[in-house]
């Protein structure tokens, strides 16, 4: 497994160690790339920092609290649309956004009064909200303001508010993953054990590294709710503040992305002795044993069985329908973290698409083993990619979809490569058996999109061709495929609705009495209390 | 059953938590050490048609599932499991234990996997 050498960074030779290209034969035991390392200089990193790791990844998707920032303004940009961790209180934490709105005259004489100013007066412009998180940046740590004695302040003066306090400057890590980090040990230190959750289920589960994109949360909480069990929290997309004070009562965390929530289910498991299970939540395959382990640790592996059968027989046939027109397509799955493991294999297998290149923007060099192993011979891994190796990569795999964020996103369509949004997704969820099957719609739109096709004339020089109508995208994408499959009745195209989320809020579940075994009807308001908030 | 075979049985075992597991990758080399020896010695009972629980505590239990899950996958896809004899599943899973140490903590270029905290 060689390095691979950018042409772009020859003259940063310390970036070769960051990529490599998986050979026929080669074991992981043969190269892997550098990886969680400070940024070289030169080489214009495009990761983010660690406050945005702890505030915009990990601390917002909190749905009930006020998240404000200690710093400047423009620290707390992520908010409606460059996020979309919904919730179901009516995406409170989206729709306002605060910050102490720092300046040269705060560093100058400290910024203390004015933090404390503004947290009041969040808390009554909000009365409803009686949590907060307050986060550090790079200003405020500078200048050593002290932000959890201001927050003490404030918990005595007005004691029926809680404050959390993330102590995570920007500075504090090579990327937003230091920023993960920190967050996961502050919440677990500072407040879980304060709070003592009602258990209303025998089986008791917390569900980790999973932010609702899209609601992605929701889709997974329905099959986990049908099989009986109780998410006591999320940690952390559509969560309330106090039911993740309460995680040590769960009897087992389920983590999703483990590069961002895995060192509080480590600690969890070694001070209050709840076992971590890591599962996948993307792909059929993978999500069925995901829910059958989950449900063999309770010892009700018929009801995942069941909802494995009925969810497949639902879905199968319209993922099938988009595999037939997929196979062989070529795709960089180039995510933040934990997505490049996530889905490479699933989309090989079960979309027939060709994964040429893997790339991790903050991610470890053990996200890299999970996503070279599960990656095919020829893949190009590459470590926090700087723009012009994604140029290069592009022009040399010239692979026909990108999966990535927005920013990067953008580069790719100016060279006429389609991307899908790997963060905030286009028209997710994209978890779940039905989830699954919008994603796989999303990647056929993208890439058979007529109106992409246009992008390749140069009205410049190019003739228009006039002689010809309009084309659509089974023109396009049918061309390949057999009669046998073009005419096969049993398959179809995505039916998912607009929006499947609203629907599974109204859903009812019954419960086994921790006590008696008893299954009961639990009412919504249990899983989603502050409704009132928006 | 020869050498060569076990290693050609124990390489499709390793292709399948390769492309399909995470219990491997906990990212310090202690936890993996734990997680190959508890996750791979239950399959390896649970194979071999012996008692794989230890107690009823969470973490037993946890691990017992990931191996159920495992073997579950294994005979769905390695139907030559199902005729194999113990002692040559022993050996298999003894010979895929080894290699799994080896790729993921021994061998591995990991540079995580010795810091002392999460």
């Amino acid at each position: 497994m060689p390095y691979h050498q950018f042409k772009c960074s020859e003259c940063i030779p310390e970036r070769l160690e960051h990529a490599v290209d998986k050979g026929a034969g080669e074991e992981l035991t043969d190269a892997l790339p550098l990886g969680y390392l400070n940024t070289i200089p030169g080489t214009i990193s495009e990761r983010g920092c660690a406050y945005c790791g702890a505030k915009h990844v990990i601390g917002t998707p909190m749905k009930d609290v006020i998240h404000i920032s200690h710093g400047p303004v423009g620290c707390t940009y992520d908010t409606w649309q460059t996020k979309r961790y919904i919730s179901d209180n009516g995406c409170f934490q989206l729709k306002y956004t605060f910050a102490s709105d720092m300046k040269e005259a705060n560093i100058v004489f400290g910024a203390e009064k004015m933090l404390k100013k503004n947290i009041v007066e969040a808390f009554k412009a909000f009365p409803n909200i009686k949590r907060m998180t307050v986060y550090q940046t790079c200003a405020s740590a500078l200048i050593g303001d002290d932000i959890n004695a201001i927050a003490e302040e404030v918990m005595e003066e007005m004691p029926d508010v809680k404050i959390f306090v993330c102590n995570s400057p920007g500075f504090a890590g090579p990327s937003q993953s230091g920023g993960h980090h920190k967050i996961n040990l502050a919440w677990l230190s500072q407040m879980v054990g304060t709070v003592e959750p009602e258990i209303y289920s025998k089986y008791v589960i917390n569900y980790v590294g999973e932010y609702n994109i899209q609601g992605d949360q929701e889709i997974m909480k329905d099959y986990i709710q049908r099989m009986g069990i109780q998410i006591l929290s999320t940690f952390t997309g559509n969560s309330r503040f106090d039911d993740l004070c309460g995680m040590h009562r769960a009897q087992l965390n389920v983590l999703e992305c483990a590069r961002s929530a895995e060192y509080i289910c480590d600690e969890l498991r070694v001070r209050y002795g709840i076992p971590r299970m890591d599962i996948d939540g993307f792909g059929f395959e993978a999500l069925s044993d995901s829910l059958l382990k989950i449900a063999y640790f309770f010892g009700i592996e018929e009801r995942a069985r069941a909802i494995i059968d009925e969810e497949t027989a639902r879905w199968k046939p319209e993922l099938d329908w988009y595999a037939a027109r997929l196979q062989g397509i070529k795709v960089c799955i180039w995510p933040g973290g934990s997505k490049l493991w996530h889905w490479a294999h699933s989309i090989h297998k079960e979309m027939g698409l060709e994964v040429v290149s893997v790339y991790t923007k903050f991610g470890h060099q053990g996200d890299m083993e999970k996503g070279i192993s599960r990656c095919e011979e020829g893949a190009l891994a590459i470590d926090d990619p700087n723009e012009l190796e994604t140029l290069e990569a592009m022009y040399t795999l010239k692979p026909d979809i990108i999966f990535t964020g927005k920013r990067p996103g953008e580069v790719a369509k100016k060279i006429r490569v389609p991307y899908l949004n790997a963060h905030a997704y286009h028209n997710g969820p994209y978890k779940g058996y039905e989830g699954w099957v919008r994603f796989a719609r999303d990647i056929y739109n993208a890439v058979y999109s007529p109106m992409h096709k246009l992008a390749f004339i140069d009205i410049s020089k190019d003739e228009i061709p006039t002689g010809k109508g309009f084309e659509t995208q089974r023109m396009y994408s049918d061309v390949k495929i057999s009669d046998e499959v073009k005419n096969d009745t049993a398959l179809r195209q995505c039916t998912s609705k607009y929006d499947p989320i609203p629907a599974l809020r109204e859903k009812t579940y019954t419960f086994p009495d921790p006590k008696t075994g008893e299954w009961k009807v639990v009412s919504n308001e249990k899983f989603r209390k502050n409704s009132g908030v928006a | 059953m020869d050498e060569t075979t076990a290693q050609e049985k124990m390489k499709q075992l390793e292709w399948y938590i390769t492309k399909h597991c995470l219990w491997q990758y906990n990212s310090r080399g202690w936890d993996r050490e734990i997680q190959n020896e508890r996750i791979l010695g239950k399959s390896k009972q649970l194979l071999c048609g012996e008692n794989a629980r230890e107690d009823d505590s969470n973490a037993d239990r946890y691990y017992w599932s990931e191996a159920m899950t495992l073997v579950e996958a294994f005979k769905r896809y390695f139907p030559w499991l199902k005729t194999m004899k113990k002692e040559d599943i022993a050996t298999v899973m003894q010979l895929l234990k080894e290699k799994m140490d080896y790729t993921m903590i021994k061998g591995s270029l990991n540079q995580e996997l010795i810091k002392e905290k999460y």
